[in-house]
């Protein structure tokens, strides 16, 4: 008798609250995505920074950065931290890290939300596209026009970290807009054995492969080569882009926005053949999922004749604590050559590195502290004190320097490469591209893909990313 | 009702909330970055997902992996339950040692496997080697990259089996066997009429709750092989995440993953059907 | 909906102690048996045995071929890179420690405070379709956790709440609830209404008689409850990658997610960056053993 007149008290509230809440929720969901569509239709396009650096706060601030985690990200806070505060002592600079895998998700989801932790994102030189089209970081065309020395640049490297859309390989379109400035610079080095291979590198691309086999025949327990296969990142997408540059191909015709017919050609064609067929078996088995990291153990453990590795991540194999090839520096560079990529069709090798970029959500005094900080990293000395504190300059006149040049054995390898580079596309819809190469270029060189099928592949899924303008759902798939 | 509501309320705003609101960006091609307003676009989203070759793929290996883990863990976890429940003394340390692998986030688990399936310097390698066998690519070969992640999965979650397994086990009175001994029963007839039977019920409850788990996996292949080699171990979840995060489609994730949380509760709807029908039988 | 789980479990016959007698087959099978077992559980225990010993090898020896399984140096650098960061300071991940016990550790209480309340009324009072709101509230923990995060992701940025710890508490709390209401209701249950009718009679309120009477009783189970929601969310992964962003919110299992993947990898700092992280969650295990199955199970399993 009491419990049926205890469920006859509760139940009659609960439901209004049942009630309630459902008409709370509606009502919510109603205006939530009214607010979030109107929110969107104001912005376009990236909103322009001002063209002279507003005046500077001299309260305490933060300027924050965001990076993914690896040696150059805690050189910069630490060479700016030292150096940046002569000129402002009441900044502070902190370069927030994520994992690297996570780099992109970590940005673009705070620029999503509309508020980022950082005020300087280091984009990856093909997050561009994306991040102007959101309209997540600023224009800074008119800042540089005012305030930066364009002429002390090899052009390609201003337009590579900055414009678009996206010049052409080697080029600057002056008339177009720039949105970032060069942070660090980077491209592939060959790293060789000089003790096993001799101190001469092999000068093409055929010639590295016929090196790597004999070298790998003669020692055994070291394989041939050793380079990015990995399907996270750009890791696999970058191998393939280098021999397909190396061997005449294109990633695409920019103009048309065709890559159907262009990457898949015969050259590129050719340049997987030679991938997959000629250099992943000289590689060690298993080393399909390798990416930096990987590869810096291979060759600091001495398995690997020929290796191919970013310049900014190779700092770690001159260290002796990890390192089996000696006991000192010398005796590991005794052993150990840095070289430019061999050349085969071209002389193409990849553009690497970072650019700076100005969150278009941050506070207006951090924005502008952004701006300061920026023309005084592209300052001819300061530009130069980068380079001996380890990082990698753009300025010419700071990459011929003696204090860039004498820094790392790799350094030169980076300044003569500067002339041959080429990027990646860095449209909008990057991420999705690169994935697609990714896991393709990776499925091929584990047998999991023919190689033929794998590039045809590569090329008909990116031309139905780039041509899907219509609103007919499944975007992404 | 002043002591549900709080909690439900939280329910609400925490998870049925986004789910409405994740139901209705499915029907539009909303992406979180593009801006813009969302275009209403009726299923196209749900008819394209149905309709591709890619969703399919992830659906066969999600299932391969479901199937295959679940059936490992399901056998080992009741055969170490069995043995286990056989031995009088050093019970509860045993369960305790087995238990460790159950308690460890999914993140160490896949970081260390990785590390030890490392087909060049890992350990696993290392022993077949010093058995005189051959090297072994875990995670970058099509199959072997699926086994690894099955025999990860089964790693961990074996004690999860074996714990309910043995729940059911050591619940038999004792006067059943007593009863079958009189009998001259023979020992598979004892287990196949008296142990399995009262077992069955708890272990069919330990595969439901493993499958749903399986099903929506994620961190492990995010971590020991990253969908690789090519796409050949991309889960359905892993999928979701991709088409999310990497091209902000968010209209099309959502009705993807409305998509999965569908399967799941019709799936678990018709197999507790199944269960009481079952038990009253 | 009308089925829930815990209709469909047969809770089984009372517990029996002494095992089955062992007749047939004699000592060569209980030898047999005893070794299988044992080959079993080296097997299961060998990885967590592998990584200990990785977290105190220096890191050439990690990389040896063949494995070194004796006698090589041991090491406690990589425990000291766990805390210490290599310039001095607090080290990322130690901050990171820090973040998962500040998030795991509210996140515990607000779903103990928030569920302990709900599953006695759930057990005490005839909630109208209860079946079917208990079924809802346990269906909401099975959800895919990718799935959830692409709108949590959106209406955490309409509030504001992406990269805070206040975010990834909310969201967990609302990952334990349905947790600690199913476990929690099994506990209640299991206490007779009869202390708090009891106390009624001589004149408190139902809510003074549940916490005079009832909440004394309950304090072991709300202890294992909290003690397996703190697991959970200490070890959970997906929605800490894709909610944090900064060094000073993210908790640990993506800052040790983190430590592969750059330049070079510290397999020694990984192991010994594993080991700090899982040791409290075995130690809790093991003081709340009594009640694993209840708990792995979300209380549906109990015994």
């Amino acid at each position: 008798m009491r419990h049926s007149k205890r469920m006859g008290q509760v139940s009659a509230p609960g439901r209004k609250v049942q009630l309630a809440t459902a008409a709370m929720l509606l009502v919510a969901t109603t205006v939530a995505a009214c607010g979030d569509g109107q929110d969107d239709g104001a912005k376009a396009s990236a909103p322009k920074a001002p063209a002279t650096i507003p005046e500077l706060t001299k309260d305490p601030l933060t300027l924050s950065f965001i990076w993914f985690d690896w040696p150059p990200a805690h050189a910069l806070e630490a060479f700016a931290n030292a150096e940046y505060k002569k000129e402002r002592p009441n900044a502070t600079i902190k370069v927030n890290t994520v994992p690297n895998a996570n780099w992109h998700d970590a940005m673009f989801t705070q620029f999503a939300a509309r508020k980022t932790d950082f005020d300087i994102a280091i984009l990856d030189s093909q997050h561009i596209g994306e991040a102007v089209t959101n309209g997540n970081i600023l224009d800074i065309t008119d800042f540089v026009k005012n305030n930066i020395d364009v002429e002390a640049y090899n052009p390609y490297l201003l337009a590579a970290y900055g414009q678009f859309p996206q010049a052409e390989t080697g080029k600057r379109d002056e008339n177009a807009s720039l949105y970032g400035l060069p942070l660090l610079g980077d491209t592939w080095t060959m790293i060789y054995r000089k003790d096993l291979i001799g101190d001469k590198p092999p000068q093409t691309w055929d010639e590295m492969i016929s090196v790597a086999e004999r070298c790998q025949a003669e020692h055994p327990g070291v394989s041939g080569l050793a380079f990015h296969q990995a399907n996270g990142s750009d890791a696999a997408a970058v191998t393939y882009n280098t021999v397909n540059g190396v061997y005449g191909g294109n990633l695409w015709d920019s103009k048309t926005r065709k890559i159907e017919g262009v990457l898949n050609d015969a050259a590129g064609h050719e340049a997987m053949d030679v991938l997959v067929n000629k250099m992943k078996p000289l590689t060690a088995k298993g080393s399909g999922n390798w990416f930096i990291d990987e590869v810096n153990a291979a060759v600091a453990q001495g398995k690997a004749c020929i290796a191919f590795n970013w310049i900014a991540a190779s700092g770690g194999l001159l260290d002796p604590k990890q390192s089996t090839l000696g006991t000192t520096r010398e005796q590991i560079l005794d052993k150990l050559g840095f070289a430019t990529l061999p050349s085969q069709k071209t002389n193409l090798v990849p553009l690497g590195g970072m650019g700076m970029h100005v969150s278009a959500y941050s506070s207006t005094a951090n924005q502008a502290e952004a701006l300061n900080f920026m023309k005084w990293f592209e300052r001819a000395d300061i530009q130069k004190k980068w380079a001996a504190a380890g990082g990698v300059p753009s300025r010419t006149d700071a990459l011929e320097s003696p204090e860039f040049l004498n820094a790392g054995p790799f350094n030169q390898v980076y300044t003569d490469s500067v002339p041959r580079m080429r990027d990646m596309w860095n449209v909008p819809e990057y991420a999705r591209l690169v994935d697609i190469e990714n896991t393709n270029v990776n499925a091929a060189l584990n047998g999991a893909k023919k190689p033929k099928d794998a590039l045809d592949d590569i090329a008909k899924e990116q031309q139905r990313v780039l041509d899907s303008g219509s609103r007919k759902g499944g975007g992404g798939l | 009702m002043a002591f549900i509501s709080p909690a439900l309320l939280l329910l609400l705003a925490m998870s049925v909330f986004p789910l409405l609101w994740a139901l209705y960006l499915s029907f539009t091609d909303y992406s979180a970055t593009r801006g813009g307003p969302a275009h209403f676009i009726g299923f196209g989203n749900y008819t394209a997902i149905l309709a591709s070759a890619q969703v399919h793929q992830r659906a066969l290996t999600t299932l391969i992996y479901v199937v295959g883990a679940v059936t490992l863990q399901t056998v080992l976890g009741f055969a170490i339950a069995y043995l286990i429940s056989r031995r009088t003394h050093g019970r509860g340390l045993l369960t305790t040692l087995f238990l460790v692998p159950m308690m460890l986030s999914p993140v160490v688990v896949g970081l260390f496997w990785r590390f030890m399936l490392d087909a060049q310097f890992g350990v696993i390698n290392s022993m077949l080697g010093s058995l005189g066998l051959g090297q072994v690519e875990w995670l970058t070969r099509q199959r072997t990259a699926l086994i690894s992640l099955i025999v990860v999965d089964t790693w961990q979650w074996t004690p999860f089996i074996m714990l309910i397994a043995l729940a059911g086990l050591t619940a038999v009175p004792k006067y059943l066997y007593e009863a079958a001994s009189i009998d001259r029963a023979s020992e598979w007839f004892r287990f196949r009429t008296i142990t399995l039977p009262l077992v069955w019920p708890l272990l069919l409850i330990a595969v439901l709750f493993r499958a749903i788990e399986a099903f929506r996996l994620f961190d492990l292949v995010y971590i020991l092989t990253n969908g690789g080699p090519g796409v050949s171990t991309e889960t359905l979840s892993f999928h979701v995440y991709k088409v999310a995060f990497l091209g902000f489609n968010t209209g099309t994730a959502s009705a993807y993953g409305i998509l999965m949380v569908l399967v799941v509760i019709v799936l678990t709807q018709i197999y507790l059907r199944y269960l009481n029908k079952l038990k009253e039988g | 909906m009308a089925v829930s789980v815990d209709e469909a479990v047969s809770a089984g016959p009372v517990r029996d102690q002494t095992r089955p007698t062992r007749r047939l087959g004699g000592r060569g099978r209980s030898v047999l048996e005893i070794a299988l077992l044992t080959v079993l559980a080296v097997v299961m225990l060998f990885p967590v045995l592998w990584m200990i010993e990785t977290s105190i090898k220096e890191n050439r020896d990690v990389y040896a071929v063949p494995a070194e399984f004796f006698g090589f140096t041991v090491t406690m650098e990589h425990f000291k890179d766990v805390f210490v960061a290599p310039g001095g300071g607090r080290s990322a991940l130690s901050v990171a420690f820090l973040n998962s016990a500040v998030v795991a550790g509210v996140s515990t209480v607000l779903a103990t405070v928030l569920g302990v309340p709900a599953a006695w009324a759930y057990s005490r009072f005839a909630v109208k379709a209860r079946k079917d709101q208990l079924f809802f509230i346990l269906s909401t923990r099975f959800m895919p956790p990718v799935v959830v995060v692409i709108p949590i992701f959106l209406m955490y940025r309409q509030v504001g709440l992406i990269d805070s710890k206040l975010g990834l508490i909310l969201i967990y709390t609302a990952y334990n609830l349905p947790f600690t209401i199913w476990m929690m209701k099994g506990f209640v249950d299991e206490v007779p209404a009869e202390y708090e009718d009891a106390a009624m009679l001589d004149g408190y309120t139902r809510l003074q008689a549940f916490r005079r009477h009832t909440l004394p009783l309950l304090v072991p189970g709300i202890a294992a409850t909290a003690v397996f929601a703190l697991i959970f969310s200490w070890n959970e992964f997906v929605f800490a990658i894709f909610l944090t962003s900064s060094d000073s919110v993210r908790t640990a299992p993506p800052a040790i997610a983190g430590l592969i993947g750059g330049t070079t990898t510290d397999w020694g700092l990984v192991a010994a960056a594993s080991v700090v992280f899982a040791l409290p969650v075995l130690v809790f295990a093991y003081l709340v053993r009594k009640h694993l199955i209840a708990g792995v199970t979300l209380g549906a399993v109990r015994r």
